[in-house]
Order: C-alpha cells, then structure tokens, then sequence
C-alpha cells in the first residue's frame, strides 16, 4: 500500500467511526474527513465535480423542497387520520392500514419524513384501544424501511445506486417493487403472530373508540386548502415524470427540481422560507462521503479491493449472495448511506469481470432492509424510537431486535431468492 | 440515562429534533390529549345564586339535565355585608337587609328548583350566611361539577365581563365548570 492510501483509508476509518459514534453530528465528521483529503490532494480539486454526485444531491434537495412545501399545507397529518378512520378503532386494521399507507408514502417520500408524520398519529390511535403501542410502531418502522426499497427515489440508498448505475425509475420499481410488496406481507404476519395476544379490544371500547375517532375532523388538519390542492396535483406529476424520466431522456434530479420549482412557482410561498427547511446537513453529509470514497477510488484502493474480491467471487450468484446479505448484515450496524456510498464504486469495480446489473438490486436489497434488523440500522427506526420515548413509551434494544432480526432476514432471504430466480436460474 | 437512550436521543436531536416539534404543535392544534378523552362522570352538580343572578338561560337547564344529576341550589348571604350594615347603620337595619335578602333568596331558589324540577332532576336547597367565595369553594369539593353564572357576586361589566368571584371560584377549583 502506498502512503497515499494508507492515508485515505484512515480518513475512510477515522470519519466512519466518528459518524458511528454520533459523539459529534455525521455531517461535521463527513465535512471534516472530506476537507482532509482535498487538503493534502488526495482528491485534486479538478476531480471534485467527479466524485461530488451531483445527481444524489440535487435529487435530494429537490424532493425536499417538495415534501416540506407539501408538509406546510397539512395533507401527511390529513392522511393519517383518514387512515385512522379507516381502520375503525380494530386493531388488526390498524396494523394493517398503517403498515400499507408507510410504505406507499415511503416509496415515494423519505423515511425521516413519513415517520415523523406518521407516528404521533399511530401513538395517540394505540392510546385509544388501550392496547401496547409496540406492534403498530415496529410495524411501521419495517414498512418504511421496505417501502423505501421500492422506488429510485424512496431512499437515499437507492438514489445513490440509481445515479452510479444509470438505472431508471421503472427499473427499481420493476425488481424491487414485487420484493418489497412480498416483503410486506412478510413483515405484517411476522409482527402479528408475534403479537396477536395484544391485538384485540372490547366490543363496548371500539365503540367508544369510534366515537371518538368520529369526533376527529380530517379536514381540520388542513391548514391551507389551495396549497393542499397544488401539493397534490405536485407529486402527481413529479411521479407521472419519474415513470417516463428514462423514455424522456432526463435524470431523476433533474423531474425532482421541477417539481420544486413548479411547487414553489405555483404556491406563491416565500422560497427563503422554504430553503431554509432543506436539510443541508444531509446534503453536506452527502457531499462528505462522496469525496471520501472518491479519495479511496483515487489512490487505487477500491481496484484492489474489487480485484480481491473478484479473484473469490467467480459468479453473479455468489456475488449477489455476498453483497446482500454484507450489505445488510453492515445497515443493521452502521448507516446505510456511508455504507452505499463505499459500496458504490466498488461494484462499479467488479464490473470488470461480473455482470453488474443484479449486483445493483442485491446492495439496494441489503442497503434498505439490513436497516431493519437493529433498532439504531436506520434513521426511521431511531425517529420512531425517539418519538415514542418522548410520548413515555420504551422500545429497548431488545425489544426491537427480537423482531427486526427475524423480519430482516426473512425480508432480505425472499429478496435475494427473487433476485436469485430472475438473474441466476 | 443508558447509553442506548443517549444514543437514540442524540441521534434524534440530530436527524429531526426541530422537524418534530413542529410537527407534534401541529397535531396537538386537532388532536384531544388523554385528559380531554377522558369524559367526566357527573353525579351531583353545585349551583350558586345571589341577587345578582338574574336570567339563567334555557340551554343550561337542558345542558344541565342531560347528566342526570343530583343537584344543590345554595344561595349564600353575604355575611360581611349584614355586619357592615349593622355597624354602620343599625340592628335593625340589618335585621331588615336580612329578611329582604332571604325573601329573594327564597324566592330565586324555588323559581330555578321549579324549573330543574321540570326536567325530572332531584333538586336540594340551602340558603346561608357566609363567603360567597370561600364556601363556594368548599362546598365543590364534594360535587362533580359547578354551575355558576359570570354575573355571581357581582355586576358585570363591559371591561369585566365576568365576576372577580366567579373568576377566583374558577382559578381554585379543579372539577369542571360550567360559566353562564
């Protein structure tokens, strides 16, 4: 190993375990490590625009401009108590309904985001059944994991596959969208047989949950009718585009920022208002890690490693076998956008020998649902455990591995025996 | 505080502390919190009168007769005021002050038991010398809820549309109350 990748790989090290850690915030500890490696040139200043993927980010900014227009106008919080209302104060329903309306929402706006909205909706549903919130919050963790699998833009993970790869919209919907519809089905029976004793209440306390979930006014969270309406028509649109983003020759990010542009165009809202709910800390992050693995990609380290890993890996199977299962085995641990973002040019790497086109699935599969597996795998799961502690409810360690383990692996097993039968039978 | 709480908590405060507030103030703006959903259960119902109270409307006796409820119609002289009037005027005068106040106390008391009568409510009825405040006050501790006009002990007026009274019996209490 040359000095020069010795280097790279401790700022690689240095800066994931300080993103780990959370001692200080993952972006300072990206910034930082990216600062270091254009400092001592690792990464000339001339290859910034190369390794910087401005694709991931801009996609990013542009669905959050999107989604924290839409948020203003109160339609997530007019969602949730519909669904609320739906599932009738019976608490199967609840688990049900909440699960599906995750992850749909999940494939096509961020985890973060649809949790938050979603969870103090479910907490004060389970606090009128009187029934043990535990099931309806894990259920809905593992949906927003699994739904965000399903589309290019329902997780960063995927974003970052898709830019690398060139893959299109309809393309992740078409491998992973039947993954993760059985993924879901998967997940529900997992938590319901584990906590079908719960699930039940009086015939006189659903009444009296109805009642009060008819008291409920769903129009009452709309706070601004015309921006609900525009916010609508939005993501309608920006999701009509993303079906035909590859027949009509644009890039993702490119359907993205229209559609923040048409949003903020048509909403007449104060745009420095809304920039300023971007979350450039995620974008920053971004930019960090792309310029830490680009110094890895730099000084020879990733060739190696993927010749390495070529010299023992001689078929797509295996392959996808590896990636999947160390993908997932490595979200359940560590941050799947750190992980993605080394996994990346890796594949790209193995490319030499291998077909890579399942490899992209098998890292997404992993990247999405390893998330699942521990209670600190993925943002959602920490949002929705921070939320609940917040509100007085415990989720333990524990309690949460006992199940996210099982779903995780059954998750990522269906997957990979899709992926298996597609690519390799 | 264990390492996993920290951990999540600071994580959090990373990943959506601010969003999360805003989004929790909007929910609460719609959603009733535990002790709102809690309906109380009213048994019995405490109801001041005074010379003050005048037009008690026909949505509080309907209101009212919906709990079914066992209810006390106290009207409390003010005792202050028959020894202020001894003192500065006379024995008799308060004497007087006396029996005129417990002629319209009487007949205020049996006006509104008539009418609450009238909805098939079981009604009980006191008149006394006391506080108006104070033995209100009291007296709620053992009754579900408290009926009490704005205009009790006092007039109102366009700056105060309610009673200092009613306002002080209000700030101490913790059953609900209804304000006429």
């Amino acid at each position: 190993m040359t000095p020069l990748e010795v280097f790279a790989l401790a700022v690689f090290i240095f800066t994931y375990a300080l993103i780990i850690s959370e001692r200080i915030h993952r972006t300072v500890a990206a910034m930082a490590g990216g600062s270091l490696v254009l400092l001592t040139n690792v990464v000339p200043w001339g290859k910034v625009p190369v390794y910087l993927d401005l694709d991931t980010i801009l996609l990013l900014a542009g669905m959050m401009i999107i989604v924290n227009t839409t948020r203003l106008s109160g339609l997530f919080e007019y969602i949730a108590i519909k669904t609320a209302k739906f599932a009738k104060g019976e608490p199967i329903r609840v688990l049900l309904l909440f699960s599906v309306v995750t992850a749909l929402i999940s494939a096509f706006l961020d985890n973060v985001t649809t949790v938050l909205l979603l969870t103090p909706m479910l907490i004060y549903i389970s606090r009128l059944m009187e029934v043990n919130p535990l099931p309806f919050l894990l259920s809905e963790t593992f949906a927003s994991n699994i739904g965000g699998m399903a589309t290019l833009i329902g997780d960063p993970p995927n974003i970052m596959i898709g830019s690398a790869a060139g893959l299109s919209f309809n393309e992740f919907l078409f491998n992973m969208g039947p993954i993760a519809f059985l993924d879901l089905i998967l997940m529900i029976f997992v938590v319901y047989l584990a906590y079908r004793k719960v699930l039940k209440v009086s015939k006189e306390k659903k009444e009296r949950i109805l009642r009060t979930l008819d008291n409920l006014d769903e129009r009452a969270a709309i706070r601004d009718l015309a921006l609900f309406k525009k916010s609508i028509i939005t993501i309608v649109v920006v999701v009509l585009f993303f079906f035909v983003h590859d027949r009509l020759r644009i890039e993702p990010a490119v359907v993205a920022l229209f559609g923040a542009s048409l949003i903020l165009f048509w909403s007449r809202e104060n745009p420095e208002g809304i920039l300023e709910k971007i979350e450039w800390a995620t974008l920053f992050f971004f930019g960090g890690l792309f310029l830490i693995v680009g110094s890895l990609v730099e000084t020879g380290f990733i060739r190696q490693m993927a010749q390495w890993i070529t010299s023992h890996v001689h078929a797509e199977g295996d392959a996808i076998l590896v990636i999947a299962w160390l993908s997932a085995l490595a979200s359940a641990v560590i941050d799947n956008i750190p992980f993605t973002a080394t996994m990346i040019p890796l594949i790209k790497a193995m490319g030499m020998s291998l077909n890579t086109y399942p490899l992209w699935w098998a890292l997404s599969l992993g990247a999405c649902l390893g998330g699942n597996g521990t209670a600190i795998g993925a943002s959602a799961n920490v949002v929705v455990i921070g939320i609940a502690e917040r509100e007085g409810i415990k989720i333990t360690f524990i309690d949460f591995l006992k199940i996210g383990i099982i779903v995780m692996i059954l998750t990522v097993g269906a997957g990979v025996g899709i992926l298996w039968a597609r690519y390799v039978w | 505080m264990g390492l996993y709480s920290s951990f999540i908590g600071r994580k959090f405060k990373h990943i959506a502390g601010k969003k999360y507030e805003d989004i929790i103030k909007h929910y609460r703006e719609f959603l009733l919190t535990e002790e709102e959903r809690k309906i109380p259960e009213i048994h019995s119902i405490l109801m001041p009168l005074d010379r003050y109270v005048k037009n008690i409307p026909t949505e509080l006796y309907e209101t009212i007769s919906a709990y079914e409820a066992r209810i006390l119609l106290v009207y409390i002289l003010d005792s202050q005021v028959f020894e202020l009037v001894r003192q500065t005027l006379s024995p008799e005068a308060s004497e007087e002050f006396r029996r005129r106040e417990e002629i319209m106390g009487e007949e205020l008391l049996n006006n509104v038991a008539k009418k609450l009568e009238s909805y098939g409510l079981k009604i009980q009825r006191r008149i006394f010398f006391g506080n108006k405040s104070d033995d209100v006050i009291r007296m709620a501790e053992n009754y579900d809820m408290l009926a009490i006009s704005r205009n009790y002990g006092a007039e109102i007026t366009k700056t105060s549309p309610l009673s200092p009274l009613v306002l002080k019996i209000i700030q101490h209490l913790e059953i609900p109350v209804m304000v006429y």
